[in-house]
């Protein structure tokens, strides 16, 4: 079994969407190669612990669960941890705004690792091969360029400034458009993006990743919308994102080493890969080894 | 017997008709997966299943015939090569020549495609190979160690005849040879060779049997303890790829090459044929072009008229210029077929966009060398273009090249000067949003180009041109110093001289050609200080780099700047 | 005729329909289900039209059907003039219909393996794997045979069938459910053939084939 670097054991890791969890029934999920349980008791909050012989489905009391681990709700979803966690999840300011539409949109695993799907969800240059008609098209394929820093005050990756040409970028949009991003990733295995919204130009659409390290080369990746949209419907907005990451599972599972290498010589960035060197970068200096090839000492 | 990762066998890994056009086809031996893909022009690439940029496999990317395209990001790999030739995401940068997959030994024979972990054995026929006509059966996969797909093959010889064992996990019985594919540590392939055409009874029949064999030589190792996968590693790339943004890379070595073919393709223009003495030749873009050492010293630049993938010999054309000053005439009137020439690796400054929604080439008479290079990458990918060529009166050069081409080719010949620029607007049009021009020929034409597309709205960035000169106006006011590191000299720069000049001045000995900034002889990696660009040899990302400069027109931005000389 | 398509995008099954409707140029409209997360193929409103509780749901005007295969016939026989998709000949339609029958097997195994490992199925995932690899053997065999004797799809006809798109989708999202296809080249090259029928379009999580020569 694989070692879990210190790093990763204290960080608050996403299991489930909390709305999918059933109050008194045992849900049973791998994280960190570790099996793991959780239900949510009568007052609605998540109870975690290290499963033992409970299967899927059971009911269980949650009372009767003394050895929980931490558990924390945010964004819709439960989070625990291995180890020490921080106080508080990282900030996505605007899931707190009245007028906007959250929601999971499902919780899919990919044969891949989980910073290898970070990596993928900061990436433009694949709009039009990958999402051919939606995200991108041919011939608009030029990544143009874009700014990266990362945050110290904040420890985050952030990458502004970064424009597509897109068909159509949201469900809400009917003609192609070049459309503005940002990219956030506030914690190793999560991303956060921010694109102008089609419904009101001046705010932005926020779309987050959360993946759930089930082994080193395995995850389980939880989608948020947090829309700016009055017309469509829950199951529209589930669809439209659903079928984005549909067409990314292929590639991720396509991709070898299924985990991400951290030495640059291997393999060969360009300037459009300027956020994902940065994340890399990133990775190696918070000491990150799980579901990475660091680079050899 | 242990399987190696650096077994040198040849072994089968594909049959021929697995290999259809414009297919990918995906297989594996000893633990490394490939992917395998037989271009328009029957030529079977065995590469590493893995592109350099992002690691995902080939085998799901597109074959477009001289091109493989990554499923990812749309990146291209030539024929032959698996050099890349096209990023989508920088459209209007040439890509680092040295961006290569890792590529296998392939030798296509006896019906089988054969391929080797590494280059260390020559490939040698099966004994008898020859003088049949070879029939592969249908292959089959078995979940076993190869050794014991082996064994089990040998017991199926009827006991007069046992089973003659060859190297490589070969055996041979009757008018059967067997091979077994070493995939991996407990996965082999079965590829069996017939020796004459069998009928529709006899292959049901084969493939019963080795169905059956499958079906018991599996339930045997599946009572067995899986044997440990191989482990192969993925080769680095050079430390230069690994950083970003791409990099200069200065001038290569030169390689000799044979005039294969020399002929006369219309009045005035003379086409070569250039190959290597083995191999192919390295990957080029469209757009590129060569530097051709001539026999009396001088160097001549030639652009490349090939397609995509087409590397086992270059084809330029070189018009015989009255005016010429010994290059092109010395070019046509000495140098014959079979003659060895020297030529500088494929070079870059006219690189081809592939995101437009509708590309003009236009062409004024020996112009078209490049512009039918880029028609040809166009056409394979099924790409919007429109190629105008202008020539004088008479025959012209590359007409049945052209005529081959499935896109719109229109010949102007001899329109009289006032009619050439009307033509050109009309064939320029209104400009839209992905539209660009590339555009070859004599200075006037350049100019009439340039201007008529601008006064029809075509933005700057979206013209493109091809110098074999120096147009420039070069501003030498500057003076500076200059620290040549391995001469361990300080040189001052006046006004009015070039480094260059100076350099000769002190004694040094440096290349140079044409010294007017075209054709890229002086190249000088700059180790400090900025420089001031003059040139028309270095693209764009080349001059930004701030890693090299052509020390005969070029000057320095900062007060100092150390060559690496 | 107004038909309308009661559609999860990530569905194989689904999927056929929307393909054979693509190649047969049909209009038709869209009625998203959220099948995942949402089980809305369970709800009371859906079970109406299918006690079964499963994708697809087709209504064509009244008429209301399930099950992708039933329908890919439906639709074949009532909107493809040319009758080429669904012919009337006897013995083809016994083809077919075994052809349909082995779709349901690779729904059952391999797409049963993608729920598993990308959905959170309680599937037997070793079980279902087995099986998607031992009907992928046999077809690679009958396609290969094929190509011998002239033959590019799955049935006798010489042009596709609605046989090949039942068995299209589940064959090419195998790699979902960790089945991979490289042992079965044969089958790879069919895949390469029903991606360049006229009027082919993708779901998510199947690419386009590049051009024919």
């Amino acid at each position: 079994m694989s070692s879990i670097d210190p790093v990763t054991r204290d960080l608050w890791q996403v299991i489930a969407a909390t709305d999918e969890i059933t109050v008194g029934v045992v849900e049973a999920t791998l994280l960190l190669d570790t099996r793991i349980a959780l239900t949510r008791d009568s007052d609605g909050s998540p109870v975690v612990w290290l499963r033992r012989d409970e299967e899927q489905g059971d009911e269980i009391d949650p009372a009767s669960v003394l050895d929980r681990l931490p558990a924390i709700t945010g964004y819709g979803y439960i989070w625990t941890s291995l180890g020490n966690p921080p106080k508080e999840l990282f900030p996505i300011p605007e899931y707190a705004e009245s007028d906007r539409v959250n929601m999971s949109c499902g919780s899919i695993g990919i044969h891949v690792s989980a910073p290898r799907a970070v990596e993928n969800f900061l990436d433009m240059g694949h709009f039009p091969y990958v999402h051919t008609d939606i995200l991108g098209a041919e011939p608009h394929t030029e990544v143009k360029e874009y700014d990266v820093e990362v945050s110290e005050e904040r420890d985050e990756v952030l990458a502004t400034k970064c424009k597509f040409f897109q068909p159509r970028a949201a469900l809400s949009a009917i003609d192609g458009m070049e459309v503005e991003y940002v990219y956030r990733v506030p914690h190793p295995f999560c991303a956060v993006l921010y694109k102008s919204s089609p419904e009101a130009p001046e705010r932005r659409d926020v779309i987050a990743i959360f993946l759930q390290p089930m082994t080193e080369e395995r995850c389980r990746a939880h989608l948020l919308q947090s829309m700016i949209d009055s017309t469509s419907t829950i199951t529209d907005l589930r669809r439209f994102q659903q079928t984005i990451f549909g067409q990314d599972k292929p590639i991720l599972e396509n991709q070898f080493p299924k985990r991400l290498p951290l030495d640059p010589r291997s393999e060969t960035p360009i300037r459009a890969d300027k956020s994902a060197i940065a994340y890399r970068r990133w990775l190696s200096q918070k000491g990150i080894t799980y579901g990475v090839i660091p680079v050899a000492s | 017997m242990t399987l190696s990762l650096t077994d040198p066998t040849w072994y089968p890994i594909a049959s021929s008709d697995d290999l259809p056009f414009r297919h990918v086809y995906q297989g594996q031996l000893l633990g490394r997966e490939l992917a395998v893909w037989r271009a328009d022009d029957g030529n079977v690439n065995v590469w590493e299943n893995r592109c350099l940029h992002r690691g995902v496999r080939l085998s799901i990317g597109v074959n477009e015939g001289g091109e493989l395209k990554c499923q990812y990001h749309g990146w291209r790999y030539a024929n032959r090569s698996a050099g890349c030739t096209y990023i989508p995401a920088h459209p209007a940068d040439a890509p680092a020549r040295r961006i290569q997959n890792r590529t296998y030994p392939v030798r296509e024979a006896y019906g089988l495609i054969w391929s080797a972990a590494n280059d260390d054995q020559v490939f040698q026929p099966f004994p008898g190979a020859e003088g049949n006509d070879w029939f592969p059966l249908r292959p089959m996969p078995v979940n076993a160690a190869p050794e014991d797909v082996l064994a089990a093959l040998a017991s199926l010889a009827p006991d007069d005849q046992p089973a003659d064992l060859l190297p490589g996990l070969t055996l041979h019985f009757g008018d059967t040879y067997y091979f077994v594919q070493p995939v991996d540590a407990g996965r082999s392939v079965i590829r069996g060779l017939l020796s004459a055409q069998p009928d529709s009874a006899t292959l049901r029949h084969c493939n019963e049997t080795l169905s059956k064999l499958r079906d018991r030589v599996e339930r045997a190792a599946a009572k067995k303890p899986a044997p440990e996968p191989l482990n192969p590693a993925f080769e680095k790339v050079s430390a230069e790829l690994s950083t970003m943004p791409e990099i200069a890379v200065p001038r290569g070595n030169t390689l000799t090459v044979v005039v294969k073919r020399k002929w006369t393709s219309a009045d005035g223009v003379i086409g070569f044929e250039l190959a290597p003495r083995d191999g192919h030749l390295p990957t080029f873009q469209p757009g590129a072009h060569i530097d051709l050492h001539l026999p009396n010293g001088l160097i001549r630049q030639y652009s490349i008229t090939n397609g995509p993938g087409d590397l086992m010999s270059y084809i330029i054309g070189v018009k015989q210029e009255s005016a010429s000053k010994g290059g092109s005439k010395v070019l046509v009137e000495s140098v014959r077929e079979g003659d060895l020439l020297s030529i500088s690796e494929p070079r870059n400054n006219f690189p081809l966009r592939r995101d437009a929604t509708r590309t003009v080439l236009i062409a004024g008479g020996i112009g078209i060398t490049p512009l039918l290079s880029m028609a040809r990458f166009l056409d394979k990918s099924s790409l919007n273009y429109e190629l105008h060529y202008f020539t004088r009166a008479g025959d012209v050069a590359f007409r049945s090249e052209l005529e081959a081409l499935n896109g719109k080719v229109i010949f102007h010949t001899g329109l009289p000067r006032e009619q050439i620029g009307s033509t050109i607007a009309s064939a320029l049009g209104e400009w839209s949003l992905a539209q660009h021009v590339y555009v070859c020929g004599p200075s006037a034409m350049l100019e009439t180009v340039r201007a008529t597309a601008a006064s029809q709205g075509w933005p700057e960035a979206s013209i493109h041109f091809e110098y074999f000169k120096n147009d420039k106006v070069i501003d030498n006011s500057s003076a500076f110093e200059v620290e040549l590191a391995r001469s361990a000299m300080t040189l001052q720069i006046p006004s009015g001289k070039t480094i260059l000049e100076v350099m000769r001045d002190n004694g040094l000995t440096v290349p140079s050609s044409c010294e007017q900034g075209a054709c890229g002889t002086c190249l000088t990696t700059v180790m400090e200080g900025e420089v001031d660009h003059q040139d028309v040899y270095l693209n764009d990302s080349e001059k930004r780099s701030n890693t090299c400069m052509m020390t005969c027109v070029s000057r320095a931005k900062s007060a100092r700047l150390v060559l690496d000389i | 005729m107004a038909i309308t398509l009661y559609d999860f995008e990530l569905s194989g099954n689904c999927y056929k329909l929307r393909l054979l409707m693509s190649a047969l140029k049909l209009r038709y409209d869209i009625v998203p289900v959220d099948f995942y997360p949402g089980r809305q193929h369970k709800a009371d409103w859906f079970l109406r039209m299918n006690p079964f509780g499963q994708l697809p749901v087709l209504k064509d005007d009244d008429l209301i059907l399930s099950d992708s295969g039933a329908i890919l016939a439906y639709l074949a026989r009532k909107y493809d003039e040319a009758s080429l998709w669904f012919p009337d000949d006897p013995a083809v339609t016994a083809e077919i219909l075994r052809w349909h029958s082995v779709a349901d097997d690779i729904t059952a195994t391999s797409s049963a393996a993608r729920l598993a490992l990308g959905y959170g199925y309680d599937f037997d995932i070793a079980k279902t794997q087995k099986g998607a690899h031992r009907i992928f053997r046999l077809m690679d065999e009958h396609l290969w045979f094929g190509e011998r004797e002239g033959r590019d799809w799955l049935c006798s006809p010489a042009h596709p069938t609605t046989a090949d798109i039942a068995c299209f989708p589940y064959v090419m999202l195998s790699e979902e459910g960790g089945v991979g296809r490289e042992d079965y080249p044969a089958l790879r090259r069919w895949t390469d053939r029903v991606r360049r029928i006229p009027g082919f379009v993708v779901m998510s999580g199947i690419f386009p084939a590049g051009r024919a020569l």
